[in-house]
């Protein structure tokens, strides 16, 4: 999921910064527009780190393991702030753990980020329909997974032709990836749902209203 | 569960210790910007020695730097065997009834010279200095202010989160909780990444109260002063520039000969 250094030609981490500095300039802007930068700060941060800790479990799926990504339940927790939370995210573990390249930053903040808007949309139009919040939640978790791994493919093949098959096998691998994080987010999602409803973005925005 | 331990050996001393941190992250950052596009197999390679002097000047402990290696080699060197048995081109030899081609071969060794080279060069620059030493460099480098605070905190409290994660996870398994890849321990994971995300939310509120009583604005603040010297600019300056003449080599032994 991590592109590491040295993979992507010019144009495509080129695009990549663009897109990811773009989208943190919106995001930042957006999201910090009703409480102000001073009150965000802090508790995106704190968010983030949780998250951070989160990706270093590692599940066993024989013959390997696969760790956590958990983009989507970044969304429907953080909201469009998921982005930079994601870029933060990302940037440390790529400097402390090597996970991804430096030059390829843009790149998979990109792929990761952007699903995680979209499961936020998916989240708050399916609550305001009234479906159910874990199947929900496990619908954004999957589909986080599978547009990351699809925008990571197409991130690859735009490199050179010869990427065809090893995106082919990337993309593969993520089935399982996806599966076990639909299964998790459904039930982070039921378990917030119990405990801490007013950490969803539904209510939030129903009370605004 | 392991602390992100970068900066274990920033205390040694050495050339490249002592460099100024701001010329320190602008110099490897344009060489890793330099190595990473390069399309010939021999300049990466040359690349890939040149950063390898550069780590062994750091006297950074070969191991230490091998091990943080390790996802890096976990991505690249699929892509080195996949693409050696699956782009098309001329025979190199035949395993099992398998055509291993040149041009797969080829492009799989450029991108692994061009990562290691990559990573061995980012940590050079991380290994050297304390990460909040970093951190400030890339403030005082123009870096977000917002984006620098964000980074700091997460990085201060991926720490405490961390250890009260696996708190939480030796209270589970000590109950007999085996993590495995099925629905219920999945969902028991789920439960447990939730719990971990209301305490956070919670200590999030309480940092923030904390940090308003203390008269945080939103705007950064710090008071640690680099002092960049002469040698900085001519190590700056050398370093970079030798790595442009490696690029340049073909033109050079051209216009020579």
């Amino acid at each position: 999921m991590h592109i590491s250094y040295g993979v992507l030609s010019f144009p495509v981490v080129a695009v990549g910064w663009c897109v990811t500095l773009a989208l943190l300039a919106i995001t930042l802007r957006w999201g910090t527009k009703d409480r102000g930068i001073a009150e965000e700060i802090p508790k995106v941060s704190v968010m983030t780190g949780a998250f951070f800790v989160a990706s270093l479990v590692h599940i066993p799926v024989p013959p390997t393991s696969v760790h956590l990504i958990l983009n989507g339940l970044l969304g429907v927790v953080l909201g469009v702030l998921a982005y930079p939370a994601l870029f933060i995210g990302l940037t440390l573990q790529s400097l402390l753990f090597s996970f991804g390249g430096i030059d390829a930053l843009g790149v998979n903040t990109m792929n990761m980020g952007v699903p995680a808007l979209i499961a936020y949309g998916v989240f708050r139009t399916g609550c305001r329909r009234g479906a159910p919040m874990a199947l929900l939640g496990a619908i954004c978790g999957g589909l986080a997974i599978f547009a990351s791994a699809i925008l990571m493919a197409i991130c690859l093949i735009t490199t050179g032709k010869e990427f065809v098959d090893v995106a082919k096998v990337a993309v593969a691998s993520h089935i399982p990836i996806m599966i076990i994080e639909a299964v998790i987010t459904g039930s982070v999602v039921a378990f917030l749902a119990k405990v801490e409803p007013e950490m969803l973005p539904v209510d939030k925005e129903d009370e605004r209203r | 569960m392991e602390y992100p331990e970068i900066d274990k050996y920033a205390s040694l001393k050495s050339p490249i210790h002592k460099f100024d941190p701001r010329a320190k992250i602008l110099t490897f950052s344009s060489l890793i910007f330099l190595f990473v596009f390069v399309d010939d197999i021999l300049l990466a390679t040359i690349n890939l020695i040149f950063a390898f002097t550069l780590l062994l000047i750091s006297r950074l402990p070969l191991g230490f730097v091998f091990d943080r290696m390790k996802p890096v080699f976990l991505f690249v060197l699929p892509i080195l065997v996949i693409m050696s048995l699956t782009v098309e081109g001329s025979e190199l030899v035949r395993i099992c009834g398998v055509a291993v081609s040149y041009e797969g071969v080829r492009y799989g060794t450029l991108i692994t010279a061009r990562a290691i080279a990559a990573v061995t060069l980012a940590l050079t620059m991380l290994g050297t200095m304390r990460f909040d030493t970093t951190i400030k460099a890339l403030y005082m480098l123009k870096v977000p202010g917002t984006l620098v605070q964000m980074m700091m905190f997460t990085y201060r409290y991926i720490f405490v989160l961390l250890y009260e994660f696996s708190r939480m996870r030796r209270a589970m398994s000590c109950k007999g909780f085996v993590l495995k890849a099925n629905r219920y321990a999945l969902s028991m994971l789920g439960n447990l990444l939730g719990m971990l995300i209301v305490k956070s939310y919670e200590r999030a509120l309480r940092v923030h109260k904390s940090m308003i009583s203390k008269g945080y604005t939103g705007s950064p603040g710090t008071i640690t002063q680099f002092n960049m010297a002469v040698k900085d600019y001519v190590l700056a300056v050398s370093i970079i520039g030798t790595a442009i003449l490696l690029r340049m080599y073909s033109v050079i032994l051209s216009v020579v000969s």
